[in-house]
């Protein structure tokens, strides 16, 4: 399938999904080409648009929690950084997304 | 000189900015990138996310300290920059 | 109500799924413990359709990703704010009814 095609699908199908857990896609614009373009090669592979920045792990089970966008399965850290893991969505009422550092859990300030 | 070396996704833009960001300050790196290694070591990398608490990438290590995520003021505090 | 009929009642089976298209509309019919609950038939993440999946209890699991929605109501078990059209069912004289409202 043309690439560029299946990057508007999977922003379609993503855009609605995101969109009542408090999330958009990034204003970076860059950065969303980029990872919808790396999503497409994912998703070429192995037939499942994966997480581009985080690790396969061969497990079914584990693996499905990081087929994006997998903010449901990663909520509590995602809502406390603002952002999911690679920066394909961030809260609505973010407007800098540079701004936003990418802390794992255990560094997120609990305080 | 500390020791750097990272694991990383080729699929990560994260990982290629941390990657940029220690070739501009003309610190050498190594890194593997997970997604292309063999098993046996993807399988030894998990173990070390594991055992560190994290989820993605990229891993820095720095000599024996290690940092999850594309922070870069962390680098520079690490190396000592 | 607007009541249209899908399918003779002994055609699901306990346990079961099947997807149905009462006026064009994709549903999905299942019937856990004698009752019969419709929801949308594809899945609220890419669209992959719902009946080709697994009916354990009253959760579906989607075959593709294995997201997993309540079929009595269809929500999504990862995150209530997400799920399936759910619609009101019912069986008279041996045969289902789904109303799409």
């Amino acid at each position: 399938m043309n690439a560029e095609l299946r990057k508007k699908a999977l922003h379609y199908f993503f855009e609605k999904i995101v969109e009542p857990l408090g999330f958009k896609f990034t204003l970076d614009v860059e950065l969303m080409n980029f990872l919808l373009d790396q999503e497409v090669i994912l998703e070429n592979k192995h037939g499942i648009p994966f997480c581009p920045c985080q690790p396969l792990r061969h497990k079914r089970e584990r693996d499905m929690q990081i087929v994006c966008p997998c903010i449901p399965f990663h909520r509590k850290h995602f809502d406390e950084i603002k952002r999911c893991w690679c920066g394909l969505f961030v809260h609505k009422d973010v407007l800098d997304p540079d701004t936003l550092p990418q802390l794992p859990p255990k560094d997120v300030n609990h305080a | 000189m500390k020791k750097v070396s990272m694991y990383t996704l080729s699929t990560c833009p994260w990982c290629r900015k941390t990657k940029n960001y220690f070739t501009q300050h003309n610190i050498p790196f190594t890194y593997i990138d997970y997604d292309l290694a063999d098993e046996a070591t993807q399988s030894r990398i998990l173990d070390e996310l594991d055992a560190a608490g994290a989820t993605g990438f990229p891993f820095v290590k720095i000599d024996d300290e290690f940092i999850v995520g594309y922070l870069p003021d962390r680098y520079a505090k690490a190396i000592g920059i | 109500m607007n009541w249209i009929y899908v399918l003779d009642d002994a055609a699901l089976l306990e346990g079961r799924m099947v997807p149905a298209y009462p006026i064009g509309v994709n549903v999905l019919l299942a019937r856990v413990e004698g009752v019969v609950f419709a929801v949308s038939g594809r899945c609220a993440h890419m669209a992959c359709p719902l009946f080709t999946g697994k009916l354990d209890g009253y959760t579906i699991t989607c075959p593709c990703h294995d997201w997993q929605y309540d079929v009595r109501t269809g929500k999504f078990l990862d995150a209530p704010e997400i799920g399936l059209t759910n619609y009101s069912t019912k069986s008279e004289d041996g045969k289902v009814f789904v109303s799409l409202k």
